[in-house]
């Protein structure tokens, strides 16, 4: 590691001023990505701003139709909340099966998602359910955060602070995991929402996007049959030692059969 | 890593050749270039801020050209150098043909990972390679387009943002290729999954 200096921030304002103020500046929150990547000395910010320690980032909310997250809450709460299991169980059980236990322990939803990482899970929810990202500063709509690889729609010195999640009629989650990282090489997220049945892939390219060909299909039959006929296009897509682009394409397909199965 | 790419670009081959020559157009056009600094007329040496995702280093290439054809083709090597982790070497032949009143540039890249630096696997670095090589065109061609639109009009154009220089003799395109070379170092850090 190389030296910075190390800000405990204890409320959300306080974070944002410290990053304004220091524009060399990193936010962490779980550090599951930043610490390692500081101690492959493959960045030199010149202060750290700890997230982790704002009571206000925490806590799991249900009201009505609408599961909020707080983007603190690590992924072994979400995995365990009793009221996300009943609310949106595929995503208590994304977030159960997110890296291993030391990650889920550690890592939380609004550092996963503000990182963007190609093969994250939370992405996939993200889009799939159509939720809302709360920050700091704004609002901003799950289909308009994700920008590209490792990019969002996040100002630099914007705050993720918590995810709003509407319940869906049905969903599920299918990954097929990298077996040493479990890092999603392809990940589908199905669901069946208000606003009809959204199809979001996750590890294939280098963000996560909308399968519009399945949603098409399925909108006019949520049955694995409808989607026979339907190729992902390996164009654009990941390629690299774990698995070609082409492998790819076809565990999408895979996958999103297995997601709609699973809906039952 | 392999590569290849073709690119379009709405000005004369000779004007993207000059272009591709010019180290301050190139310095604007390579993403997170800070410097380009011609050693002879063959090498230049380019100094980049490579950030993708949390990773965010300087890195300094070092590029050699040779074959060269003006304004037709050339080829460049480039070597990378990230300090005690490792180093990549890569070349890349490019080449401009006239298409009407446009010049398509194609380019095949090879490249090679050396040291500690070959032991860490990446899935991220065609991604990014991709991603570099786009910022670098859409840059370059506004660059382009910049000096294209200052000629047309006869009257007292606006000062353009970069002035092209005279073709100077064969120093070449492909520093934003080392700007590659060396993203795809940094790439290859990222942790290994």
């Amino acid at each position: 590691m190389y030296e910075f200096s190390y800000h405990k921030a204890s409320s959300v304002a306080e974070a944002a001023g410290l990053i304004a103020s220091h524009p060399d500046a990193k936010l962490m929150s779980g550090g599951q990505t930043l610490i390692p990547t500081l101690k492959q000395r493959l960045a030199a910010p010149s202060d750290v701003i700890d997230l982790s320690k704002i009571a206000e980032l925490k806590g799991i909310k249900v009201a009505g139709n609408v599961v909020t997250i707080g983007a603190g809450t690590l992924h072994a709460e979400v995995a365990a909340s009793k009221d996300v299991q009943a609310a949106i169980p595929a995503l208590a059980a994304l977030a159960g099966n997110i890296g291993d236990a030391q990650v889920r322990n550690r890592g939380t939803l609004g550092g996963s998602i503000a990182n963007n990482d190609p093969a994250a899970d939370y992405p996939g929810a993200v889009v799939a359910l159509g939720a809302t990202v709360i920050t700091n500063k704004r609002r901003i709509a799950g289909d308009d955060f994700f920008t590209g690889m490792f990019e969002t729609a996040l100002e630099a010195d914007e705050i993720v602070t918590a995810v709003e999640f509407p319940k869906a009629e049905k969903a599920n989650y299918q990954k097929f995991p990298n077996p040493a990282s479990r890092y999603a090489m392809v990940g589908a997220f199905v669901a069946k929402t208000a606003s009809g049945v959204r199809v979001a892939i996750t590890g294939a390219g280098p963000t996560v996007f909308r399968w519009n060909d399945a949603e098409a299909a399925l909108s006019k039959s949520l049955t694995a049959a409808a989607l026979d006929g339907v190729k992902a296009s390996a164009d654009n897509l990941n390629s690299d030692i774990h698995a070609s682009a082409d492998y790819r394409a076809h565990l999408i397909g895979v996958l999103a059969k297995r997601a709609v199965v699973a809906l039952g | 890593m392999d590569m290849s790419g073709e690119y379009r670009i709405p000005a004369p081959r000779e004007r993207v050749w000059a272009a591709l020559n010019d180290p301050e157009i190139l310095r604007q056009a390579i993403p997170g270039c800070e410097s380009v600094t011609k050693t002879s007329d063959t090498d230049m040496e380019a100094a980049v801020t490579a950030a993708v995702g949390p990773v965010k280093a300087r890195f300094k290439g070092k590029v050699t050209l040779s074959d060269i054809n003006p304004p037709e083709s050339y080829t460049i090597t480039g070597e990378g150098t990230g300090g005690a982790a490792g180093f990549a070497k890569g070349s890349a032949q490019v080449s401009l043909r006239e298409d009407g009143a446009d010049t398509v540039m194609t380019y095949v890249v090879k490249a090679n990972v050396g040291g500690k630096l070959a032991q860490i696997g990446s899935r991220l670095i065609d991604g990014t390679a991709k991603k570099m090589a786009d910022e670098f065109f859409t840059r370059f061609v506004a660059l382009s387009s910049v000096e294209t639109t200052t000629e047309a009009a006869t009257a007292p154009a606006p000062t353009p943002a970069v002035a092209l220089a005279e073709p100077s003799r064969g120093i070449p395109t492909a520093v934003w290729i080392s700007g590659l070379v060396v993203a795809v170092l940094a790439v290859l850090y990222l942790m290994n999954r």
